[in-house]
């Protein structure tokens, strides 16, 4: 296992009392599809916590590192990049790997086409389904290990189990990076808990999305990308992710379409650094 | 007869670039989250002062005068919207949607429908308060900066 | 010699009334000017759809502050790469208002500003996107190759806009073959034609339905236009009209001597004696090199659809001069222009000064036929090392005579510094 954090911004959190505001966690990394994946336990002690979260890290890194194998463009030998060169058909691609791109293409059609599982260059990339798979896998061997209460981030998208206080029904609160300032939180959501949405999922353009149109996915024209960001809450960490990814292509039109269409929370952030939000994000309402 | 050229040509140039300044200030000025609710429409919603305020809603130091002003009602896609904001010291201290109503049959729908919202006004956290960090994906590299890394590192 | 051109020489016309120079000038000078306060505005023009975009918001993180200013550098670069062009384009326009030889000049003096503005651009905009993402201006680079359409083609421009530059001042320094820096030179237009996708497609400036593309497509394509028409539409329409082909070659000096071309509807190129001509020899090998001749006879025709002769008069400079002696007649001749300002469209006032020095001497030949002037007004001065180098001395001495100007000579060895 790879550790990767070992050089902490200054000036943030260190350790802390555990309260239950703010809960004592045990947590490791690792790197996997380009990004680090970090699983936080609630620490009862290391004697207790340290060998769960061990055992539990590897088990979510195997189920990572084989699906990496088998969809990453960036290995030559996988089966992604065989299908890609025309080695290989999706006729004779595996049936895992044929599940997915069923995924994919029935997501593309609920999201009109805003999620599509291929690349500009017509190169079909199921990466951005993958990591959402991926997720949901690991958690389900999570639970399968008996592991009830526990966080998954990878690069950015979060899917938790039970609560960061076992047994007491607190939720796990995810914060989200405010796309101006990556130093600073925009806000935040509670998951888990015992309520109905225990994923949450970000996509973004960052800087780049203020200048420059992406293709909008399916589509043959081209068209400025109206948000910076976006981040969807909802019970699985693929619908959040497909959504999230959805919406920044798609803009203001998808996001009615997702809101009206699946039960889930948005905010937005358009690319002059404003906000737009279901009610749920709003502290005024209350969640 | 150089001179007459480079001065027309100066004066030219400043006038051009003011022109351009102008009305790229004003295509900030639509942008702020008052008129955000019109969903592009240039008439613009609100006083100038809310527009002017609303672009520095964190810092809101923009507008002077203490007091409550109402925006013109837009006609969005939702709806009229009329929005009104209270300001404080300089600073908007609340944002009010005074009307919401819907002229299509989908009032029910829009319900959960995303709207514009002051930062001041979202569900706020400290990274001190959470216990993940969601944001765009980030490459490995760009991960050791991160917020969620220092969370890692503090949890180790 | 060549009393042919005489006989038929038409009788001095003054298109331009004597006394109407001085407006000639002011005019001429006002162009230049507005030329001039255009060209600037073109430029500021191009930051101010930028900033008509409200770009200047960008300048409130240092991130942001580092993609405006790339991308104001970029507008700027393309804008200048634009003036460039036209100011190569032989426009008459620019070419009567300042003079071919001006154009080129500040033609020259744009290359390094372009140059360096279009650099920063690509390094401002990879620092600034870099940044936002947590990437190094390196891996920003290869991300925006890899992942943004049609920026691999503007990267490999900015390479080609490099390679030009540094070619053109390297042949400068070195003095490398003509031919080697016209190959290079036109690697200019693939470098703009690369360039141009990802201004459309990448850059949100000019998204579609926003009046600033509308804008930039019309400055790309008025410069597209101008460089077809005037640099290839008009040179063959001119060149298929005339029909030139050579008639006659004379030795006139060592070293020098006069081609004489029999063509049609020469008359129309008459009246632009000390302007120059571009001329391609249709013969092997040597087609495709631009000689820039001025007449040095205006031109003779003898019936009304202008079938007749010019004459041109070469001395041997470099290699592709020297083949010139040796031009065999019937060689179909190409011709373009008439371009420069060396003409009485530069006159000020009625009175003139007309100075050559050696092989410079002969468009004075063809100067002095028609440009106007009373008798008395006209100085003529020549410079050559012999009185042998006074090329076309005697005909130039019998214009002289006939049309009343003043003619002094000196010849000699240079004097030491």
């Amino acid at each position: 296992m790879q550790r990767t954090s070992e050089s902490a911004p200054a000036g943030q959190p260190v350790p802390r009392p555990a309260t239950r505001r703010n809960p004592a966690l045990r947590s490791r990394t690792f790197r996997c599809m380009g990004t680090v994946i970090s699983l936080a336990l609630p620490d009862r002690g290391a004697p207790r916590t340290v060998p769960v979260l061990e055992g539990a890290t590897a088990a979510v890194e195997r189920v990572f590192t084989e699906l990496d194998a088998m969809f990453s463009l960036y290995r030559p030998d996988s089966e992604a990049s065989r299908l890609a060169s025309g080695e290989l058909t999706l006729r004779d691609a595996s049936s895992a790997f044929r599940a997915r791109f069923a995924d994919a293409t029935g997501w593309r059609l609920l999201t009109e086409g805003f999620f599509t599982p291929e690349r500009p260059d017509g190169v079909l990339d199921l990466s951005g389904i993958i990591k959402g798979h991926a997720i949901g896998q690991a958690a389900a061997a999570l639970e399968a290990a008996g592991v009830e209460d526990w966080c998954l981030n990878a690069g950015g998208d979060v899917l938790v189990g039970g609560s960061p206080v076992p047994g007491s029904g607190t939720p796990w609160l995810a914060g989200i990076v405010d796309p101006l300032d990556r130093a600073s939180l925009l806000s935040a959501f509670p998951l888990g808990g015992g309520g109905r949405f225990e994923a949450l999922a970000t996509s973004g353009t960052s800087e780049r999305g203020d200048h420059i149109w992406r293709a909008g996915a399916g589509r043959t024209e081209f068209r400025r990308t109206e948000f910076r960001q976006a981040s969807v809450v909802a019970a699985d960490i693929v619908t959040a992710d497909v959504l999230a990814t959805a919406i920044v292509a798609g803009g203001r039109a998808m996001v009615d379409w997702a809101t009206d269409s699946w039960d889930v929370e948005v905010l937005a952030v358009l690319g002059n650094g404003e906000l737009l939000a279901t009610p749920g994000f709003n502290a005024a309402r209350g969640a | 007869m150089r001179t007459r050229a480079a001065i027309s040509a100066a004066l030219a140039s400043a006038g051009i670039l003011l022109a351009g300044w102008q009305s790229g200030a004003h295509v900030a000025g639509t942008g702020s989250p008052v008129t955000a609710a019109a969903s592009g429409s240039s008439s613009s919603s609100g006083s100038t002062g809310a527009g002017g305020a609303a672009t520095t809603a964190g810092g809101g130091a923009a507008a002077q005068a203490a007091g409550t002003y109402t925006g013109t009602a837009v006609q969005t896609r939702f709806g009229a919207v009329q929005v009104q904001i209270t300001v404080n010291a300089g600073t908007i201290t609340d944002v009010t949607a005074l009307r919401l109503t819907d002229e299509d049959r989908k009032s029910v729908q829009i319900s959960n429908r995303a709207a514009p919202l002051l930062r001041a006004a979202v569900l706020k956290a400290q990274s001190a308060d959470v216990q993940t960090i969601s944001g765009a994906t980030v490459t490995s590299d760009a991960y050791l900066t991160s917020l969620q890394a220092a969370l890692d590192a503090a949890n180790l | 010699m060549n009393s042919s051109s005489r006989l038929t020489m038409p009788a001095t016309t003054r298109r331009t009334p004597v006394e109407g120079f001085r407006s000639q000038a002011r005019s001429r000078l006002l162009r230049a000017d507005l030329l001039t306060v255009l060209a600037w505005s073109s430029v500021s023009l191009a930051v101010a759809l930028w900033l008509a975009d409200g770009g200047a918001s960008g300048f409130s993180t240092l991130a942001g502050s580092f993609t405006a200013l790339g991308i104001v550098a970029g507008l700027a670069g393309m804008d200048l790469v634009l003036l460039m062009l036209l100011l190569a384009a032989r426009i008459p326009l620019i070419d009567g208002a300042v003079g071919h030889d001006r154009a080129l000049g500040f033609h020259r003096k744009l290359g390094k500003p372009s140059l360096y503005l279009l650099l920063a651009h690509g390094i401002l905009l990879a620092i600034g996107y870099g940044m936002a993402e947590g990437l190094n201006p390196v891996a920003e680079l290869v991300a925006l190759w890899v992942q943004v359409p049609d920026m691999w083609l503007a990267i490999v421009s900015l390479g080609l806009f490099v390679a030009v530059v540094a070619t053109s001042l390297v042949a400068v320094r070195r003095r490398l073959p003509y031919e080697f820096w016209y190959a290079v030179h036109l690697l200019t237009y693939a470098a703009v034609l690369t360039a141009i996708p990802h201004q459309f497609s990448a850059g949100g400036l000019f998204a579609e339905g926003t009046w600033q593309r509308w804008y930039w497509l019309a400055i790309c394509i008025f410069t597209g236009a101008a460089l077809v028409h005037y640099r290839v539409l008009e040179p063959l329409v001119a060149t298929f009209r005339h029909q030139l082909s050579v008639s006659r070659v004379v030795p006139v000096a060592p070293g020098v001597v006069s081609i004489e071309l029999a063509g049609r509807h020469v008359d129309e190129l008459s009246g632009h004696g000390g302007r120059f001509f571009i001329w391609r020899f249709l013969s092997p090998g040597a087609w495709w090199h631009p000689h820039p001749f001025s007449l040095s006879a205006e031109p003779a025709w003898s019936d009304a659809s202008g079938h007749g002769t010019l004459r041109i008069t070469v001395r041997n400079l470099g290699r592709g001069s020297a083949q010139l002696s040796r031009l065999k007649v019937g060689t179909r001749v190409a011709i373009e222009g008439p371009y420069g300002l060396f003409s009485t469209a530069a006159r000020t006032r009625s009175r003139v000064v007309m100075i050559g020095a050696g092989i410079g001497i002969t468009p004075l030949r063809a100067l002095l036929e028609r440009t106007p002037f009373e008798p008395g007004q006209a100085t003529v001065l020549l410079r050559g090392h012999s009185d042998a180098d006074l090329y076309l001395g005697d005909e130039i001495l019998a214009l002289c005579r006939k049309r009343g100007a003043t003619l002094y000579h000196l010849t000699g060895p240079r004097s030491a510094g």
